[in-house]
């Protein structure tokens, strides 16, 4: 049976902070009884029948068709400090975001790409987590650590709602 | 009216990755332009002191983009180093792993980043000005393309595993066979990627016969073109010889990618982190070149496809048989390599050899340095190791595709700047030219890392005191 809710992480999970999504991925995915390996690579996918998990290492078009499946949707990925929450949530609307010079998408964008060509705008979140430490690293600094417990409690709050 | 300097800082990416400024003359008119390059990796430091065999899996975390691209780099370096030859049945797989990546790379390029421009034009409303005024355009074509992607995708995910950083290619070989259901399933998808590209192409045709006018005065100047052959000058992906010709097509060189020293050199600016290659023999700045795919169909004199050669063929009759220069044929050049891509990728799948099991050699022959070389979708790409005998890495140099193509976006950018910019209120549609001259190259200045919460474009205006007296942004 197709699940409601999926939660999708993104962010380069060897490079520190980048990675929090996958952290709080891994978090939520322990608290729905299942295994994550500790090597993330590029991409895990679990189908729990209750939320589907994705965790990737950015965003593509083609995920507007995976996403025009479900009835909820929630982006996790890391913010810098242009951002002044250190957890910012944030209700999303389908809205074309120009990424100039890269190949890199925006959850708005395959939200708007998602309504315009599969007619369906499931309702949708971003949730970002401040990352202030960006190296060559697998574990999270201690600060963004703390913050990422907080977001998957709030998370899983929400999925459960 | 003072001199003023305008900035354009596409900070998308935590790293800053680039910018351009725009210095204004009293007249309002552009005196110069720049693209700089304001990151620093210290990725080949970083890569001192791991083993050979680790470099498949590290090298493609530079990039989130063209990760396949370093992988069969690392692993090709590796083999070399290692002095091992792989099994035919392991090239042929990397091949077309290759294939999937030029064309999930080339398709998202064309008809999700560069379409817009062409299709709805430079001047459009920027609120539809994007793949999503382009679904409300032509929708079937749009539903077209992420096919097309998804099908390059998936080619890489059938043949290593992963859809981004597969582990598969090592030194020696490959680490998993095919399958006859798999390779049955990316045959299904093939005829439908042919037809998707040939649509494309035919776009790219009438937008060109409608636009010749500002096609001629974009960006247009002469340089070099560097890519690898087949032994017969053919266009080749993965393996061969490089070629470098000149403006006029003449050979300068056709050399073995171990040999790359001798021939290309890498001139610094102080304003900028990226190095500028050039050929070594006409020095700097006359020995600049270009790469990717306008670059590779300049050095090839045939594309052995039989549909992709029957474009490639009407392609070569807008300078005569001449190198074609103006740098907005990039994208025409990106839909004939597609094509080609999906062409070689059947003849892949068809292969008898690339079901066989045969798919690692470890019979090593420790040669300690050497060079791995491909096209990625972008250009030409080096990976140099020096080894010790036990593997560990002394040194490595990587010359990354976007770097060849450095000086050729400044020059671009200059030269739009210099055309389409007047006066110090700069209007969307110039800031969308500058950002289309760059985005031909289709570079990629290490989008590794994306955390979300600066401002993607931003243009800053000042006086010749420094203070900002304009600015727009793009959120």
């Amino acid at each position: 049976m197709q699940a409601e809710t999926f939660i999708i992480g993104y962010g380069n999970a060897d490079r520190q902070d980048d990675g929090v999504g996958w952290h709080i991925l891994k978090n939520l995915a322990e608290r729905l009884g299942h295994t994550v390996p500790d090597d993330p690579g590029e991409s895990i996918e679990i189908e729990s029948g209750q939320v589907d998990l994705l965790f990737i290492l950015q965003i593509y078009p083609e995920l507007a068709e995976t996403i025009s499946h479900y009835e909820r949707v929630c982006f996790v990925d890391a913010h810098t400090s242009d951002i002044p929450e250190q957890i910012s949530w944030m209700k999303l609307d389908p809205e074309y975001e120009k990424s100039p010079l890269t190949h890199h998408m925006s959850p708005k964008t395959v939200l708007s790409i998602s309504a315009t060509l599969y007619d369906h705008i499931p309702e949708a979140i971003l949730v970002s987590v401040r990352g202030f430490h960006f190296q060559f690293e697998r574990e999270l600094s201690p600060q963004t650590a703390a913050l990422a417990e907080e977001a998957s409690e709030r998370i899983w709050l929400w999925v459960n709602q | 009216m003072v001199a003023e300097k305008i900035t354009i800082e596409p900070v998308t990416r935590i790293e800053g990755h680039a910018k351009v400024t725009i210095h204004m003359n009293d007249n309002g008119s552009v005196d110069h332009a720049y693209f700089h390059v304001n990151e620093f990796r210290g990725f080949e430091k970083f890569c001192e002191g791991r083993m050979v065999f680790e470099m498949p899996q590290i090298t493609p975390r530079i990039c989130g983009i063209c990760p396949v691209s370093h992988h069969l780099a690392a692993a090709k370096a590796g083999d070399l180093v290692m002095g091992v030859k792989p099994p035919r049945t392991a090239s042929l797989l990397r091949e077309l792993m290759h294939m999937g990546q030029i064309i999930q790379s080339h398709g998202m390029h064309f008809f999700e980043l560069a379409g817009p421009d062409l299709i709805l034009g430079f001047d459009a409303d920027p609120a539809i000005r994007n793949v999503v005024g382009l679904i409300g355009a032509d929708p079937a074509l749009t539903l077209r393309a992420v096919e097309l992607r998804k099908y390059g995708q998936d080619i890489i995910y059938q043949v290593g595993g992963r859809r981004i950083h597969p582990n598969f290619a090592v030194p020696g070989g490959v680490n998993r066979a095919m399958t006859e259901e798999k390779r049955d399933h990316m045959l299904i998808g093939l005829d439908q990627a042919i037809e998707t590209t040939q649509i494309g192409i035919q776009l790219i045709k009438d937008w060109v016969d409608a636009n010749i006018e500002d096609i001629e005065k974009f960006a247009v100047f002469h340089t070099g073109y560097f890519g690898l052959v087949t032994p017969e000058n053919g266009l080749e992906l993965y393996d061969g010889n490089i070629r470098l010709v000149d403006k006029d097509g003449e050979e300068l060189e056709n050399f073995k990618s171990q040999n790359y020293l001798d021939i290309i050199s890498e001139h610094v600016e102080d304003w900028s982190y990226l190095k500028f290659p050039y050929y070594k023999k006409m020095g700097w700045p006359e020995g600049v070149y270009r790469v990717g795919p306008l670059g590779r169909l300049n050095v090839v004199e045939k594309i052995d496809t039989p549909l992709a050669q029957e474009e490639f063929e009407v392609y070569r009759q807008i300078n005569d048989g001449k190198p074609v220069y103006h740098t907005l044929y990039y994208h025409y050049a990106r839909l004939i390599e597609t094509l080609f891509a999906i062409e070689r990728a059947r003849e892949l799948l068809e292969d008898p050899d690339l079901m066989g099991n045969d798919i690692l050699n470890r019979k090593y022959d420790f040669k300690g340095e050497s060079v791995g070389v491909i096209e990625a979708p972008r250009g030409t790409l080096f990976h140099h190791y020096w080894a010790k005998p036990n593997g560990q890495l002394e040194r490595v140099n990587l010359i990354v595709s976007t770097g060849h193509n450095n000086w050729a976006m400044s020059e671009a950018v200059d030269s739009v700047a210099k055309t389409y910019v007047k006066g110090p209120q700069v209007q969307e549609g110039m800031l969308n030219r500058v950002e289309a001259a760059i985005r031909a190259y289709d570079p990629c200045l290490s989008c590794s890392t994306h955390a979300i919460g600066q401002m993607p474009i931003k243009i800053d205006v000042m006086d010749a005191k420094g203070k900002v007296t304009q600015t727009l942004k793009r959120d």
